[in-house]
């Protein structure tokens, strides 16, 4: 499948499974589109540093817009109303965001907060899981605690009725990033 | 009726419309949406995949579970062997207890409910509490039984679960779902953020890397095992796997069985302690791991039920079970439910406790459909019969019936002339037994019993074999009692296709009951008796064919009887030439390339084809029934819904569970209604009785026939 291909494929089942889904041609654009997201959506943001977003400074716009910023501390994301993560990995098959969530941050800002924002740079979207465990295979040691996400958390116990935002996020955004810092390491893909 | 417990049970969960209605909607919503979730996949290699990873891992569990517990132990967890409940139980007891541990969060582990954990801790004062929703729910309410494996809450109206909220919480709660979800997140959110301890179960483990992996939607789990500082994961040593790579097919199945999901919204795969949060900044958690024994290594020992740790738990299996839909979980009683809960039980729990679950299964064969692990349920469920019967013994009844009767063919035959002239009172001359006093009345509500014939098969077999022939091939017909003493004519016409295609049939006057109804009682010794009665009867017939037209027959015949006698080497040789030999009325005919001429009156009449479960899932012969009655000129086939859904026959079931009997049977007549049909067709003698009894009692005009009679009848059918 080639690029635009798997993009399209991943964002058709991301939607199909409840995510929100936005292409953007670069890092500043992503700022604009998830500073749009957030702005409706609570003052309180927790983000999960990681190399795309520093070197994105969306901490410092997000203050600039007004936003109060958590990156660490042990009440973390605790009350925020939105958290920010970058994923490694998009599986096209199924629209699921893959990540190595051994960083508690990671885990606990796109766990708590009941809105998420995943960044995930598009070069980095794999066809099916196969293709997914082989990238984590290829790494020294098998990931402490690897997390697959496919839309919003979900529940449908009472009446079968599908209610989403039970003990995770009931709105995930998933913002695609055509180019930034992630690209060259998406190359190994 | 005798009233057990047991069966007081049934009794109730069939007249709670709520129940059924909830399951019956769901059962119907999930044949669509499991088809189209695996639409376009190949099934048949998956589930080949899955079943030959699962059915290798059986046979070094051991060794599997010695190689995950060096890696959890490599990256930094513990491994705690569990031989039974008791040692499980207590070894969280007292990690929990090292940690001064005063409240647990716990999502959804079945392995945690068969140790009975929750009640465990509350005795040592530390409260548990279950953060998925629907457990969450039955938590709250006392005594209160899940009813699913998967949804534990289905059962219950949303105007229910307000109840037990607003008491719970004191203050009137709507039955709003999406309020009462964000009540749940609320209150549970507090637990996950305040508890000592998370508890959970594990879908799968894989010994190449340490990993244990959790599917779940809600996202409980990842709360679970993130917020508190110790996490214990209770794991069976079926659960295991050697390679992470050995998840993929799993993982693809899985959801898409119990849920229909492509995936479930979160796959958790923990490998070993990561990092937790607290005051004094973030540190490595605590991680152990409780491999649970408790039967599990015993069934890895037992080369046929061995299969069942093949299980990944998706519950597919009840999810098409038509019986379970009408009862639920909530009846079987154990923490696993189902068929294959009743095999779990009785190497989890015992054999005793298993009688009555496994009792349930119909045997209608739709869940080896569907389970992706390719369990043989039904056929594990009667092996499980057997060992019932053979160490607990069976009700005086049956055994007077099959050993006294059914197992000696010349007492049989006699028997049921005489049965023939005693019915009278009960029948009035009328071919049906429409009621039954006193304690058998229950046999004939909501569908009358059909009369023994007034001239059986066998007595009208010298002027049958009258008939001329010009002879392409000899058979042997073998009729099954129901055609031979109940409805004859089916005998009847089939001497009359055959014969009229050029065949010559025999009737051997000597052949016994095939052992069916001892086999699916688990009467082993009777029917062996019967199996080496046959094979004699039918060698002296000295044919190249033995027909059938009774697929229950045809199963003991083709596959049971080699299958019975496998440890006798000449007899099994034996029956092996006579199976090779047995063929289907319907399998001839159209190898024959019989034609039908249709009506005399030139008419045609719409007739609906019902799939029998033997007839289409044991001997594979639905689409050739089809074939063979479209060669009739004057059928018109329209196909009903649910064709091959299971009409409550089931033989001795009947009697055994009449009011699940009865349930399957009028959903089934409904759809027979719908379909606009003037008669349904079959391949199979006991549907006829179930269906024929039940058109009887609901004054149908509807006729029920056999695919023979169908093609014998050269005139408009009456």
């Amino acid at each position: 499948m080639v690029r635009e291909d798997l993009v399209e494929s991943f964002c058709r089942h991301a939607k199909a499974m409840g995510a929100l889904t936005t292409k953007v041609k670069d890092v500043q654009r992503m700022k604009n589109e998830i500073l749009e997201f957030l702005k409706p959506r609570g003052q309180r943001v927790a983000v999960a540093v990681s190399p795309l977003l520093k070197s994105a400074d969306l901490e410092a716009a997000l203050k600039e817009a007004g936003f109060e910023v958590e990156t660490s501390g042990a009440w973390f994301a605790r009350e925020a109303d939105s958290g920010i993560v970058e994923f490694d990995l998009g599986v096209a098959e199924t629209g699921t965001l893959v990540h190595d969530a051994t960083d508690l941050y990671k885990r606990l800002a796109s766990m708590l907060p009941l809105n998420c924002v995943a960044v995930l740079p598009a070069n980095r979207i794999v066809r099916d899981m196969t293709q997914a465990f082989e990238y984590y295979l290829g790494q020294k040691t098998w990931p402490g605690y690897l997390a697959l996400v496919t839309g919003p958390s979900r529940t449908a116990d009472i009446e079968r009725s599908l209610t989403i935002g039970v003990h995770g996020p009931e709105c995930l955004l998933i913002v695609l990033v055509e180019e930034g810092e992630g690209s060259n390491a998406g190359d190994s893909l | 009726m005798p009233g057990t417990p047991f069966k007081a049970r049934v009794r109730q969960a069939l007249l709670n419309p709520t129940l059924r209605g909830a399951l019956e909607r769901f059962a119907a919503d999930y044949v669509v949406a499991r088809e189209q979730v695996f639409a376009g996949r190949d099934f048949e290699g998956l589930r080949t995949k899955i079943a030959s990873i699962k059915s290798a891992a059986a046979l070094q569990l051991r060794e599997l579970g010695e190689e995950f517990a060096r890696q959890v132990t490599l990256r930094g967890g513990k491994v705690f062997f569990a031989r039974d409940a008791a040692s499980a139980r207590e070894y969280v007891l007292k990690v929990a207890k090292e940690h001064g541990v005063t409240r647990v969060v716990k999502s959804k582990s079945f392995a945690t409910e068969e140790i009975q954990l929750n009640e465990y801790l509350a005795e040592h004062g530390i409260v548990s509490y279950e953060t998925d929703l629907a457990e969450w729910i039955l938590q709250l309410m006392p005594g209160e039984r899940p009813s699913h494996m998967v949804m534990p809450a289905i059962h219950l109206p949303k105007e229910e679960v307000a109840k037990v909220f607003s008491r719970h919480k004191g203050r009137p709660v709507e039955p709003d779902i999406k309020t009462m979800v964000r009540i749940a997140r609320e209150e549970l959110r507090d637990k996950f953020l305040t508890a000592g301890l998370g508890i959970t179960g594990a879908n799968i483990a894989v010994a190449e890397t340490g990993t244990i992996i959790l599917f779940t939607n809600e996202g409980n789990a990842r709360l679970a095992t993130t917020l508190p500082p110790v996490h214990i994961a209770v794991v069976g040593y079926e659960k295991l796997v050697p390679r992470i790579k050995d998840v993929l097919p799993i993982l693809e199945a899985l959801p898409r069985s119990g849920t229909a999901q492509p995936i479930t919204s979160y796959v958790t795969m923990i490998t070993g302690p990561v990092p937790v949060g607290g005051v004094e900044g973030t540190a490595l958690k605590e991680f152990h791991v409780v491999l649970l024994d408790n039967g599990r290594l015993e069934m890895a020992r037992d080369p046929v039920f061995r299969e069942a740790l093949q299980c990944i738990r998706c519950a597919a299996c009840t999810n098409v079970c038509p019986v379970f839909q009408l009862v639920s979980g909530q009846v079987y009683g154990f923490v696993y439910s189902g068929g294959i809960g009743s095999i779990l039980t009785a190497f989890f729990n015992s054999v005793e406790q298993a009688a009555d679950p496994q009792s349930l299964c119909i045997g209608c064969r739709r869940c080896t459909e569907v389970c992706p692990a390719k369990i043989n349920i039904p056929d594990l469920v009667l092996e499980l019969r057997k060992r019932i019967a053979r160490e607990h013994g069976m009700p005086f009844s049956y055994r007077l019936a099959l050993r006294g009767v059914v197992a000696k063919p010349k007492v049989m035959q006699g028997v049921l002339a005489l049965g023939k002239k005693l019915q009278r009172p009960v029948t009035g001359g009328q071919p049906f037994i429409r009621s039954l006093p006193g304690p058998f009345k229950g046999w004939t509500e909501g569908r009358s019993l059909p009369a023994l014939s007034s001239r059986p098969l066998r007595e009208r077999i010298r002027d049958l074999e009258k008939a001329p022939v010009e002879p392409r091939l000899t058979a042997a017909f073998y009729a099954g009692c129901v055609i031979d003493y109940v409805y004859p004519e089916i005998g009847e016409a089939i001497f009359r296709v055959l014969q009229g295609a050029g065949v010559q049939v025999r009737f051997p006057l000597d052949q016994g009951c095939c052992g069916a109804p001892a086999l699916y009682t688990g009467d082993i010794e009777t029917a062996l008796k019967l199996a080496r009665w046959n094979i004699e009867v039918l060698e002296r017939a000295s044919t190249g064919v033995i027909i059938t037209a009774c697929p229950t027959c045809a199963v003991a015949l083709k596959h049971k009887l080699p299958s019975l006698l496998s440890g006798e080497p000449t007899w099994y040789e034996r029956a092996l030439d006579i199976a090779a030999k047995v063929k289907d009325f319907n399998e001839l005919v159209q190898e024959m390339e019989v034609s039908f001429p249709g009506f005399s009156t030139g008419e045609r009449i719409k007739i609906t084809y019902h799939d029998s479960c033997h007839y289409k899932r044991h001997l594979g012969l639905a689409q050739v029934a089809r074939e063979v009655l479209k060669r009739h000129k004057g059928v018109e086939l329209v196909e009903m819904q649910e064709s091959d859904r299971c009409c409550g026959f089931g033989g001795s079931y009947t009697l055994k569970y009449p009011e699940i009997s009865q349930a399957l049977l009028e959903r089934k007549l409904r759809r027979i209604l719908e379909s606009g049909a003037r008669i349904v067709v079959t391949d199979c003698p006991g549907c006829l009785v179930q269906l024929r009894g039940g058109l009887d009692k609901t004054s149908s005009p509807v006729l029920a026939k056999h695919t023979a009679e169908i093609l014998a009848a050269g005139q408009d059918l009456r």
